[in-house]
């Protein structure tokens, strides 16, 4: 009957502890998944829409009746979970910096600004890796 | 006490100067008039102009207008009426004699010769006409004389003014103790004053008298007097040992204690003194006069900047400058007279505070700096680099809602902008001027030009400063937003 206990015991423990290091191993993956390879940024665009993975209305003008804008990036070779930022300027301001995810072997993502009457004026939108490395500068506008 | 020790404690060196330099002339002018009657004109104005000042003082507005009137024009009276005085002052004389008179020394002049040669010719009612030149060249004036260079006699003199004698007529000169010219025509007084019994004789003798240091004595043949010019003046002289002390002074060989060298000099002595204490009271009522305020604006100008900085911001580009002083100097001021100057010699790159002082202002002399605004400059310095920076387009209005502004392609798609490095620092896009989308309807090329945003940046020396925009439109595909 004591040797049942201590089994028990032991038992409990090993659960324990096997399911504290399960959870620990899925908290690292989401804050710091593994970056050691960098992705292949393919194509970039800003749009008026994304539709089945594309940009749609690529331009550099865009009405702010329209209500949305889209800023469109497409990775090749994607070997690892990876984060990337999408850093939007107006005038040469940080408005808003999105982190999107990106999954290997081939990732699409997109991230988008509301537009108000007050968001007219020149705008860029910096792509850049989790380093911070620029991959590619959008520039548009807003207008009427 | 105070206020007087406070009164006085603002005189400069400069201002010493300005009193003792017209004092002098003021002096010297007295000296040169004071035998006319231009003189006595001039105290008659001066008083005038004291009056006027007194009425302004005291508030009389009419009177001292009218005073000031009247001043004006006897101001150009004088000048009108006494132009032969003043000219005969100021173009006769030689400018050492203008600037700084004094006795003659030629000793050898027999004059009690003369003067018994005189007095003889006088009582046998001989006419004679004897000059004696001063220091100033009579040769302008005198003319057609003929050369005689005869030692001095009484024999002689009478002899020359004899009725029969061929040379009798005209002036007789005499230098020294030689009678070097005789029969000489000396130019006529044009005075309107002069008494109706004077004949040619006696205008011949002012004539050369005025326009030179000249002594001259006219001997009446009418009348059997004997008469000495001298300046202005014609005075009849009765009595030998007066002919005889006026010669001596005029040839500088009197006692120099005499009564009236003693005289002269006291006379002299008060006209120095006068003439400092009115310029003195002129100058202080200039300077020290009721106090009026005026405020002026002024540019800044910054000195001695390093050659490789550059002013890229200042909180201030003028100063305004409250400034007292007497009404008379403040009305006087200019603005070119007023500099506000920064030494930038320890300035350092980034920002600096200047606190403006009075040695920071050049004022005109009897201002005094009362106020300024602002007290301080902040004034930014940088050092010029040169940067690539991307171009963007910048649009504006509305595209047609059926088109799609789908590319645009600029060149150059960077610029190289030179710039104070403070500033271009954080400058990460150049934007074009303004492209308006109302007129956009197809594809085409646009030039355009940068906007420079502060406006001290500039394109790099040797750098195209136009972009060409290659746009590229498409319709829109129906059924889309």
């Amino acid at each position: 009957m004591r040797n049942i206990k201590r089994c028990g015991i032991i038992l409990c423990c090993l659960l324990l502890y096997l399911s504290s290091h399960a959870l620990a191993e899925e908290d690292d993956d989401m804050v710091q998944p593994e970056q050691t390879h960098k992705p292949t940024l393919e194509a970039a665009a800003i749009c008026e829409d994304v539709k089945e993975h594309s940009p749609y209305n690529a331009a550099v003008v865009f009405s702010t009746s329209i209500g949305k804008v889209y800023c469109f990036s497409a990775f090749d070779a994607v070997p690892d979970k990876v984060y990337i930022y999408h850093n939007w300027y107006r005038a040469d301001k940080l408005t808003t910096r999105k982190r999107l995810v990106l999954n290997p072997p081939h990732w699409s993502t997109y991230s988008t600004v509301q537009l108000r009457e007050a968001d007219k004026g020149p705008w860029r939108v910096e792509i850049s890796d989790h380093e911070g490395k620029v991959l590619t500068v959008l520039r548009f506008s807003i207008t009427d | 006490m105070n206020s007087l020790y406070s009164f006085f404690i603002g005189v400069r060196w400069e201002d010493i100067v300005d009193i003792l330099l017209n004092s002098y002339i003021l002096f010297r002018l007295y000296i040169l008039f004071r035998e006319t009657n231009v003189l006595r004109v001039l105290m008659g104005v001066t008083f005038l102009w004291f009056f006027q000042r007194v009425a302004v003082y005291m508030g009389l507005i009419v009177t001292s207008w009218a005073i000031q009137g009247i001043t004006a024009v006897a101001a150009l009276i004088i000048i009108v009426v006494f132009s032969n005085e003043i000219r005969s002052v100021l173009q006769a004389r030689s400018l050492k004699s203008i600037l700084w008179g004094k006795h003659r020394q030629n000793v050898n002049t027999p004059v009690e010769i003369i003067v018994e040669s005189a007095y003889e010719m006088a009582q046998r009612r001989i006419g004679a006409l004897m000059v004696f030149p001063g220091k100033d060249d009579l040769r302008a004036d005198i003319q057609n004389g003929i050369i005689w260079n005869g030692l001095v006699s009484k024999e002689m003199i009478m002899s020359i003014f004899w009725h029969d004698n061929p040379v009798h007529d005209g002036a007789m000169v005499i230098q020294g103790n030689q009678i070097t010219d005789v029969s000489v025509i000396l130019p006529l007084s044009q005075r309107k004053d002069l008494p109706s019994y004077y004949g040619t004789r006696h205008r011949a003798a002012l004539g050369v008298a005025e326009s030179s240091d000249a002594l001259v004595i006219v001997i009446s043949e009418e009348r059997g007097n004997v008469s000495v010019a001298k300046g202005q003046n014609m005075t009849v002289v009765n009595r030998k040992e007066r002919l005889f002390q006026i010669l001596q002074e005029h040839a500088g060989i009197i006692e120099k204690r005499s009564p009236a060298i003693r005289k002269e000099r006291m006379e002299m002595g008060i006209a120095a003194v006068m003439s400092f204490l009115i310029i003195t009271g002129v100058w202080f009522s200039f300077t020290r006069g009721l106090d009026t305020l005026i405020t002026l604006q002024a540019p800044i100008e910054y000195m001695n900047r390093k050659p490789d900085m550059e002013i890229t911001e200042t909180s201030a580009h003028n100063v305004v400058l409250q400034l007292s002083g007497s009404a008379m100097l403040v009305k006087a001021v200019r603005p070119e007279q007023v500099q506000v100057r920064l030494d930038m010699k320890d300035a350092s790159i980034g920002s600096n505070m200047f606190h403006i002082t009075e040695n920071n202002i050049t004022l005109p002399p009897g201002i005094t700096l009362t106020r300024t605004t602002p007290q301080n400059i902040q004034v930014t310095l940088d050092v010029p680099v040169i940067k690539e920076i991307p171009v963007q387009a910048d649009w504006t209005g509305k595209l047609d809602s059926n088109l799609i502004l789908e590319k645009v392609k600029l060149s150059p798609s960077k610029l190289q902008v030179i710039g104070g490095s403070l500033i271009i620092n954080d400058i990460s896009t150049i934007y074009t001027e303004k492209i308006n989308l109302y007129t956009l309807k197809k594809s085409g090329t646009l030039t355009l030009s940068p906007v420079f945003n502060p406006p001290s940046l500039r394109v790099a020396p040797g750098i195209r400063d136009t972009i060409t925009a290659e746009i590229t439109i498409r319709e829109r595909p129906q059924n889309t937003k």
